[in-house]
Formats: structure tokens, sequence, C-alpha cells
């Protein structure tokens, strides 16, 4: 699905949009980047209320499919340009983790 | 990283690769301060200012495996979120030395971990180099030395499992007693 589809579905803020398709394969919701970096897998989407650039770095070298930032955190600005040079989609709500989560379970990402 | 004590470990593994000889560790955790600081010190290769520039940039990295590398940006990430800060100093030729300090009764301050495996951990991994550990808290001090327990061996490898298992319970049983 295109990332403004997604934003759409789940009434998120699209603030990195990229050309290519999202295929999410699964969901990790974690803010401890080293555990993260040891759970969470391709293809999958990541929600976190952190906003540093080094979640691009993680996203980045796990290949994740998106991040979704919850909370309604503040996203530093390198981390978007970071983003965006990297073409990875950055997704911003009010909401909390288990609300995303509860929307992307519901449709059907299981 | 759940404990200070795998970012220490990351951050020697820097120094490892950078063919140190001689790798100091330096905890400071002092309760009437407030403070945890932690500094590691190595004369490896150390770093040009070029790549000391960037070590906190997570999309930088002298490996070529992989196009990022976290370690640095990672310890510096944890130390600012709880209101401490992070410092690194390197030489080119001569050594590079990182410093971190935490404020400890942050509540987002990670504890620190088990020293004792740390250094076990870290031992293990050293050829031809030599740790110098320092824990220092308001009461007193401990310090390892991996020169001064090869002295006492004498000849036995101090990779050996007896005594990698002895060096893991000395060190947390030293630091328990320092508080």
């Amino acid at each position: 699905m295109k990332s403004s589809e997604l934003a759409k579905s789940l009434n998120l803020t699209l603030l990195v949009d990229v050309e290519s398709e999202i295929h999410i394969e699964g969901v990790y919701i974690g803010d401890l980047l080293s555990i993260v970096m040891a759970k969470a897998k391709n293809n999958y989407a990541w929600i976190t209320i952190q906003t540093h650039i080094n979640i691009i770095a993680v996203a980045e070298l796990l290949e994740l499919s998106c991040i979704i930032i919850v909370e309604n955190m503040e996203v530093d600005n390198d981390t978007l340009d970071k983003a965006k040079e990297l073409n990875i989609p950055i997704f911003k709500t009010e909401k909390t983790a288990y609300e995303i989560a509860c929307i992307l379970y519901d449709m059907g990402i299981k | 990283m759940k404990e200070l004590s795998m970012h220490i470990l990351d951050i020697v593994m820097n120094s490892v690769k950078a063919e140190a000889s001689l790798i100091e560790i330096e905890i400071e955790d002092s309760i009437k301060n407030n403070i945890i600081r932690i500094i590691i010190k190595d004369n490896g290769r150390g770093m040009s200012e070029e790549t000391l520039n960037n070590v906190t940039n997570p999309f930088y990295t002298t490996r070529n495996t992989r196009k990022v590398g976290l370690g640095l940006p990672m310890l510096k990430e944890a130390c600012e979120r709880c209101n401490g800060n992070f410092k690194i100093v390197s030489e080119f030729g001569k050594g590079t030395m990182v410093e971190s300090f935490f404020e400890r009764n942050n509540i987002d301050r990670a504890p620190l971990g088990s020293m004792g495996v740390t250094m076990m951990t870290i031992i293990n991994s050293l050829d031809d180099c030599e740790l110098i550990y320092n824990h220092k808290t308001d009461k007193n001090s401990f310090q390892l030395s991996t020169a001064k327990i090869k002295e006492i061996l004498d000849g036995i490898d101090i990779k050996s499992n007896d005594i990698m298992l002895w060096i893991k319970e000395y060190v947390d049983e030293n630091i328990k007693e320092l508080y």
C-alpha cells in the first residue's frame, strides 16, 4: 500500500512520504534501540516514542517498512531529513502505541 | 541498551579493534554528587579529525560491512536522555578517550548491570592488551588490573575457565562492598 493510504486508514500524519509501496509483515513496539535492533524484523512497522536520528539508523539496518511515532512526540528535523534521504516512511499520531497496535491488528496484521 | 555495562562492553570493543595495548575503564558512582561518570581510555590507533567529528553520527562507520554504526550514538543518546553528557577526545596514533556522565537519580538512567560479567567478557576478548578497571564510590574504591593478575598467575592462562569465573565473582563481590 502507498504511505498516504496507510496514513489515511490509520488516521496518521504523514511526516515522510516515499514513492515505493509499504509492505507490513509484522509490528514491533519498543523504545530501547538495542532491544529493537535485536527483536524487530525486516518489513516490520515500528511503533515508538523515540525521535532521535538513531531511529533511522535502526530502521535502515533492519530494513523496517516504516516508523510510527506515537504520543505526539516532536520529531527532530535531522531525523526527518535522513528518513527522506533513505526512503523510510515516518508517521506521527497523538494516539498511544497500544491504540495503533490495535488498529493494525484489526487491519489484519497479526 | 538496558544496562550501562553493555555500553561499556560495546565501547571497549572499539578500543580492542583500534589495537590498543592498554585499556583503562574508570567508573565514578557518587550518590553524594548524583552522578555516574564512565571513562574509557585507550592507547590504540586513535582517529582522524574527520572520523572524530562523525563518531556520533549513526550513518558514519569505519566498518565496511554495515552502513550504520550505533555504539557511540547510542551511548550519547543514553547520556542525554538522563540529563548527562558525552565527550570524546582522540588523537591519531595516540589513543581515544570516551567520557560519559549520567544523572544518577534520573528515572531514565539505565542500571549499571553486572561489571563482573562485563570484565570477564572483555578480558576474554583481549590479546596482547592489558586492562585497568577502577571503580570509585563515595565510600571506597576498587581496582582490577590484568597485568597484576597475570603476575600472580605466573604463567597460567588468564582466559582459562576457572580464572574467568573467579574474575567475575571477584569483581561483583568487591563492587558490592563499595556501596
